[in-house]
C-alpha cells in the first residue's frame, strides 16, 4: 500500500530505559533493538512492565532515566487496551475508522472522498462492510477491536505498537487481527505487540521479548521464549 | 382566554418580557451546542462547578462598581477561568477529582455570597444566585447576542477536534493535535456561563445549558441532531418559562429552569417506555 523508504526509520533502539510510577520500579534498564520490519511480541507477568515499555516506545509516559531512539515517532501508531475508548459518544463505525486519516484531513476538514473510499476498503478486509453504519456503542468487544485495526491502518504508520490486542475478543477475531499483524509485517512495518496467549506467540511472532521489569531474554521467539517458564 | 392573550400578548405589551424573550432565545441558540458538548463529553459536574466559579470574581465586581451588568462580567469571567484553569491541573480522573471540584464550588459559592453580602443588600445577594431575567437592558442583551454568536461559530470550527479528544484523547494526541482543545472549551464553557449570569444567576445559569442537552441525549441520536434538539427543547423551555412566570405570577429563571427540568424528565421517562416497547412493535430499538 504504501512504501516506507529509509531503513533507519523504522527502528526503536532502547539504552537503559527505566520508568518509576512513584516509588515503584515499573521498567528497570532496558537495552535492546526492534529491527526495523520485525515482529516482536512482549510477554511476562501481570505487572511485569508490558504496558509500561510500550507507553515508553510511544513517548507518553517520562522516563526516570535511558534513552529511547525512534526516529519515526511522527510516524507511529500506539493502541492502547479497549478501556480508553468512550464507547457512549454517538460515532458510526465508519467515522471511528476514518478518525485514521487525521493527519489527512486535520481538525478542520471532513475525511474526503477518496478517504472514505479506502475506509470502506479497510472495513471489508476485518470483516465489518455491514457493520459501518452501526454506532460504536451498538457493536461487540471484537467488532470495535477490528474497527481499531481498520483505523490503525488508514493511519499507515512505520511502527506499530498493540498492547493485548487479542485479549477479550472473540474466536473469530483472533484470525482476522493476526492476519492484520501479519500484513503489517509482510509491508516492512515494525510491529510490537503485547500478547498473552503463547502459543499464538509461537505460531505468528519471530521474535519475542521476555520482561520481567527488567529484560530476561530478546531476540528469536524459540530462543527467548524459553526464559519465562524458568 | 384566547390563544393569542395566552401567547402572543404578554411580549406584545410589554417590553422587559420582550427583552427576556430574545436574550433566552439567543443563549438557547449557543446553550443547545455548547450543553451537548458538555454532556458529551462527561463534564455536566465541570459545567455546574463553573458556573459557581463565576460568582467570587462577580461579587468582587459588585463591590467595585455595584450592580454594572459590565462588571460584573469582567468580574466573573476572571475567576471563571481562574477555576477553568485550576480544574485543569486536576487530571486523575475518579473521586478525587469530583471531591476537588465540589469542594472548589462550595468554596466559590461562599466566598462570592460574603462579598455580596458585606456591601449589598439582601435583594442583592438573591440577585447574583438566581439573576434578574426580566430586568435584561440593552447592553447586556447586546453582551448575550455577542457571546452568543461567538460561540456558536467557534463550536462549529472546533468540532471534530473536541469530539475526538472525547471519543479517544490518547489517539488525539498521538495524531499530533496538541492545541490546547480541552482548554479552548473550558473557556467557552466560562464565557457562555458569563453570558448567562445575568439572567439565570449563578445557581441557575449552568441549567438551561445542561438540562436541554440532557433531555435530547436521553434519545440516542447523533451528535448534530442532539445539538439541534437541543437548541430546540432549550427554545421551547425558554417561551413556556416566561409563559408561565407571566401567568402564575412566577420568578422567572427558576420557571425556565423548571420547564427545562421537566423536559428532562419527560425525555427520560418516553425513550424508556420506547425502549421497552420497541421489542413489542418489532422495531429495532
Amino acid at each position: 500500500m504504501s512504501r516506507l523508504r529509509f531503513e533507519a526509520d523504522r527502528r526503536v533502539i532502547l539504552h537503559n530505559v527505566t520508568v518509576r510510577y512513584g516509588r515503584r520500579v515499573a521498567l528497570e534498564a532496558v537495552s535492546g533493538e526492534f529491527v526495523a520490519g520485525s515482529l516482536t511480541a512482549v510477554v511476562g507477568a501481570n505487572g511485569a512492565g508490558k504496558t509500561t515499555l510500550l507507553a515508553a516506545i510511544a513517548g507518553v509516559v517520562r522516563l526516570a532515566g535511558g534513552v529511547v531512539n525512534c526516529a519515526a515517532r511522527h510516524r507511529l501508531a500506539y493502541l492502547p487496551q479497549l478501556a480508553a475508548i468512550d464507547r457512549e459518544y454517538p460515532l458510526t463505525v465508519a467515522e471511528l475508522i476514518a478518525l485514521g486519516g487525521w493527519r489527512e484531513f486535520g481538525a478542520f476538514r471532513s475525511p474526503g472522498a477518496a478517504l472514505r473510499t479506502r475506509a470502506t476498503a479497510v472495513a471489508d478486509t476485518v470483516g465489518l462492510a455491514a457493520r459501518l453504519q452501526r454506532s460504536i456503542g451498538e457493536i461487540s468487544v471484537g467488532e470495535l477491536q477490528r474497527a481499531l485495526f481498520a483505523r490503525l491502518v488508514l493511519q499507515d504508520a512505520a511502527i506499530i505498537l498493540l498492547d493485548e490486542p487479542f485479549a477479550a475478543v472473540d474466536a473469530q477475531t483472533v484470525p482476522v487481527l493476526l492476519d492484520q499483524v501479519t500484513r503489517w509485517h509482510r509491508e516492512g512495518r515494525t510491529v510490537i505487540a503485547v500478547v498473552h496467549d503463547l502459543d499464538l506467540v509461537r505460531a505468528s511472532f519471530p521474535a519475542t521479548l521476555v520482561l520481567a521489569r527488567r529484560c530476561l531474554a530478546w531476540g528469536t521467539t524459540e530462543m527467548a521464549l524459553p526464559a519465562l517458564a524458568a | 382566554m384566547s390563544l393569542h392573550a395566552l401567547i402572543i400578548e404578554p411580549f406584545e405589551t410589554l417590553a422587559f418580557m420582550r427583552a427576556a424573550l430574545v436574550a433566552c432565545l439567543a443563549l438557547a441558540l449557543m446553550n443547545g451546542a455548547i450543553g451537548t458538548l458538555l454532556v458529551l463529553r462527561r463534564m455536566s459536574l465541570d459545567g455546574e462547578v463553573l458556573g459557581h466559579a463565576v460568582m467570587p470574581g462577580a461579587a468582587v465586581g459588585f463591590l467595585y462598581a455595584g450592580p454594572s451588568p459590565l462588571w460584573l462580567s469582567l468580574g466573573g469571567l476572571a475567576s471563571g477561568l481562574a477555576v477553568a484553569a485550576l480544574g485543569g491541573l486536576i487530571t486523575r480522573g475518579g473521586a478525587r477529582r469530583d471531591a476537588a471540584l465540589v469542594a472548589f464550588y462550595l468554596a466559590a459559592l461562599s466566598l462570592g455570597v460574603l462579598l455580596v453580602a458585606w456591601r449589598g443588600s439582601n435583594v442583592d445577594v438573591m440577585r447574583v444566585l438566581f439573576g434578574t431575567v426580566l430586568a435584561i437592558d440593552r447592553r447586556a442583551l447586546l453582551e448575550i447576542a455577542a457571546v452568543s454568536s461567538i460561540s456558536v461559530l467557534l463550536i462549529a470550527a472546533l468540532y471534530r477536534p473536541l469530539a475526538a479528544g472525547a471519543i479517544d484523547p490518547a489517539f488525539l494526541r498521538a495524531v499530533g493535535a496538541r492545541a490546547p482543545y480541552g482548554a479552548l472549551f473550558s473557556t467557552l464553557v466560562v464565557l457562555a456561563l458569563v453570558a448567562s449570569f445575568q439572567a439565570f444567576g449563578t445557581l441557575l445559569a449552568v441549567g438551561p445549558m445542561l438540562l436541554p442537552a440532557a433531555a435530547a441525549r436521553c434519545w440516542g441520536l447523533g451528535a448534530a441532531v442532539s445539538m439541534v434538539l437541543a437548541t430546540g427543547f432549550g427554545l421551547a423551555a425558554s417561551v413556556a418559562g416566561l409563559l408561565l412566570s407571566y401567568h402564575v405570577n412566577l420568578p422567572s429563571g427558576p420557571a425556565i429552569v423548571l420547564t427545562a427540568g421537566l423536559l428532562f424528565g419527560s425525555s427520560l421517562a418516553a425513550a424508556n417506555v420506547l425502549r421497552r416497547l420497541a421489542p413489542i412493535i418489532g422495531r429495532e430499538a
